[in-house]
């Protein structure tokens, strides 16, 4: 932990980036508040910002995996709603908000209820650790990923509950098998997570990043985890409930899955639910292998090339933007990657799934794992020591 | 030992070639997109019917002469020539006809057979009706001419695949002067006048061959 503060201070230095928190605090403090109650008056901002981000990001990803899944079988997508459709999603939203919300009579209401909500809050919980900039985070948690780790695993309980509570054959088996898979690749997921983590010497997310953004590109933790990435990737694709991986939701075996039973407010729950862990993992990806809001070249040097000072405010502006840019774009490239694989792959089976989550990706990720930690005692300067 | 290695090294191979076929899978899926739709937006858009297209058949009354020939060459003897002997001319006089098209094929044999053409395929096909008794077409009906997609100001019509010029897949903006791919019977006639005749044969055996 000692290195980990001293690797922020030194960063601190180096570059604050651009502070909000700091900005409204003065401002606050200007108009005639006291510190306490400016912080009080921030802290629902980055929340309420991060939630309208997430929304938005989904309504997004909702229209890009429509109309790219058009253009790879050359159809035209959604078109009316919108310019180009842009708004096709929330449509669909509107819709589902409007409709009857239905519970089956001999269902358990309260469980039925309860499961979807307990999909969605944990993923909405887990952008409490995404980063979009050195201090453009809601929360600079110090078990950050470990976080998002222990909160992606509160999702089986939800998605058993509603099968379960659902009383149809289908709601249960799907229950059953999305329960299976999340477990079962949460393990491999962690792992790949842990040779990251040793590697940067800190769960925080801001530490990860600030880890891979020493020389631009070539720093990224792609370059040192090339396993772990594809591993991640794959575990990431499979907690997602992603078309490979998409068993306790396959239309043509069980209906829907879990989601059978479900209408309305609590299917749309469902619905949100997928798209915002989907675009969660594209961003952790990012965060973790690709450099989070790291430009391929280091803006300090483009700053020092060009003759300015980096820590100038309209600089820090500047790349605090591109920050938010750099991170969203590799995030997005990643989900078009994602709804790429989905109409490339066939579904794996159910025996496929656990042999390929067990025998394949649990002993890689252990071998991965082991590599690492024998890099980083050899080099220890290129592995994190 | 020497086992073990092998396994692994099988599992490895096996590993990457599955990689290899993803990556492989990837990029059709991938290429696939610089393919643009050629849909045609039904209703706004339509497609025009070839020349020959066989579709719902329009009737002249005043024509047909009621010798029932288009019953005696319908597969399932369909049209209803509803006529009564006139004892004084000596004449069939015709009252009625019609056409059930909920249970009508389209064969166009009917079209065929008739001897006085007074029957013909239009290029109608939107026929749908809440109920099927109302697709039986009586004369009236029968005679009324369809809309053409081309003369529909709420349409846009667009031209068939054997239609458009050569290489183009996609009808849209392709404009009204651009002829069709290859020549029509009275182009490729038109230039055998033009050109001598033993080279025109000799062209033809080209073409044959």
């Amino acid at each position: 932990m000692l290195t980990s503060n001293s690797l922020n201070q030194t960063f601190a230095i180096a570059n604050s980036g651009l502070d909000l928190e700091f900005s409204f605090t003065k401002a606050m403090e200007g108009v005639g508040l006291s510190p306490e109650i400016a912080h009080i008056l921030w802290l629902p901002l980055p929340m309420a910002l991060v939630l309208v981000a997430a929304v938005v990001g989904v309504l997004v990803t909702v229209w890009l995996e429509r109309k790219i899944s058009a253009a790879a079988q050359q159809r035209i997508g959604p078109e009316y709603a919108g310019a180009l459709g842009i708004l096709q999603p929330m449509a669909d939203g509107l819709k589902l908000l409007v409709k009857e919300d239905i519970i089956p009579a001999r269902a358990d209401t309260w469980l039925f209820t309860l499961g979807p909500v307990l999909v969605l809050v944990p993923v909405i919980l887990s952008w409490l650790i995404v980063p979009f900039g050195q201090k453009l985070l809601i929360s600079n948690v110090g078990i950050g990923i470990f976080l998002w780790i222990s909160l992606s695993s509160i999702q089986p309980i939800g998605l058993l509950m509603s099968g379960y509570a659902s009383n149809n054959k289908y709601s249960l088996l799907g229950g059953l098998r999305a329960a299976a898979q999340s477990i079962s690749y949460e393990i491999p997921l962690a792992l790949s997570v842990l040779a990251i983590v040793m590697m940067s010497n800190s769960l925080s997310t801001v530490d990860i990043v600030n880890q891979q953004n020493t020389i631009g590109l070539l720093s990224w933790n792609i370059w040192r985890q090339p396993v772990g990435f594809i591993i991640f990737w794959i575990c990431a694709l499979a907690e997602c409930e992603r078309l490979p991986f998409d068993l306790p939701e396959a239309e043509e075996e069980l209906v829907a899955g879990y989601q059978t039973e479900y209408a309305g407010m609590k299917f749309a729950l469902f619905y949100l639910g997928s798209y915002i862990n989907l675009v969660l993992s594209a961003l952790l990806v990012s965060i973790l292998y690709l450099g989070g809001w790291g430009f391929p070249i280091p803006i300090e040097w483009i700053a020092s090339w060009v003759g300015q000072d980096p820590n100038a405010p309209s600089i820090e502006l500047l790349t605090g933007s591109l920050g938010i840019i750099m991170t969203i774009l590799k995030a997005y490239l990643l989900v078009f990657l994602a709804i790429l694989l989905r109409w490339t792959t066939p579904r794996v089976r159910i025996d496929q799934l656990l042999d390929l989550g067990w025998k394949f990706l649990l002993p890689i990720s252990l071998v991965n794992l082991l590599v690492t930690a024998g890099l980083k005692l050899i080099f220890p300067s290129a592995f994190g020591g | 030992m020497q086992g073990f290695i092998k396994k692994i090294a099988e599992y490895t191979r096996e590993a990457v070639d599955a990689a290899n076929y993803l990556a492989q899978g990837l990029a059709v899926t991938f290429d696939h997109m610089r393919r643009r739709p050629v849909t045609v937006q039904y209703p706004y858009e339509k497609l025009i019917p070839s020349e020959r297209y066989r579709g719902r058949i329009h009737y002249e009354f005043d024509k047909c002469i009621a010798c029932e020939v288009c019953v005696r060459v319908c597969p399932i003897n369909l049209p209803v020539v509803d006529w009564v002997m006139n004892k004084e001319t000596k004449k069939k006089e015709l009252r009625n006809y019609s056409i059930d098209f909920g249970a009508c094929i389209f064969c166009g044999n009917c079209v065929e057979y008739c001897p006085t053409n007074c029957l013909s395929m239009t290029e109608e096909y939107e026929m749908a009706a809440f109920d099927r008794h109302s697709l039986n077409y009586d004369n009236v009906a029968l005679g009324r001419l369809p809309t053409s997609v081309t003369s529909d100001p709420s349409v846009q019509p667009l031209r068939e695949l054997g239609y458009l010029p050569k290489g183009v897949m996609d009808p849209h903006n392709v404009p009204a002067s651009e002829p069709r791919a290859g020549h029509l019977p009275n182009e490729i006639l038109e230039w055998m006048k033009e050109n001598p005749k033993d080279q025109t044969e000799k062209e033809l055996n080209k073409i044959n061959n």
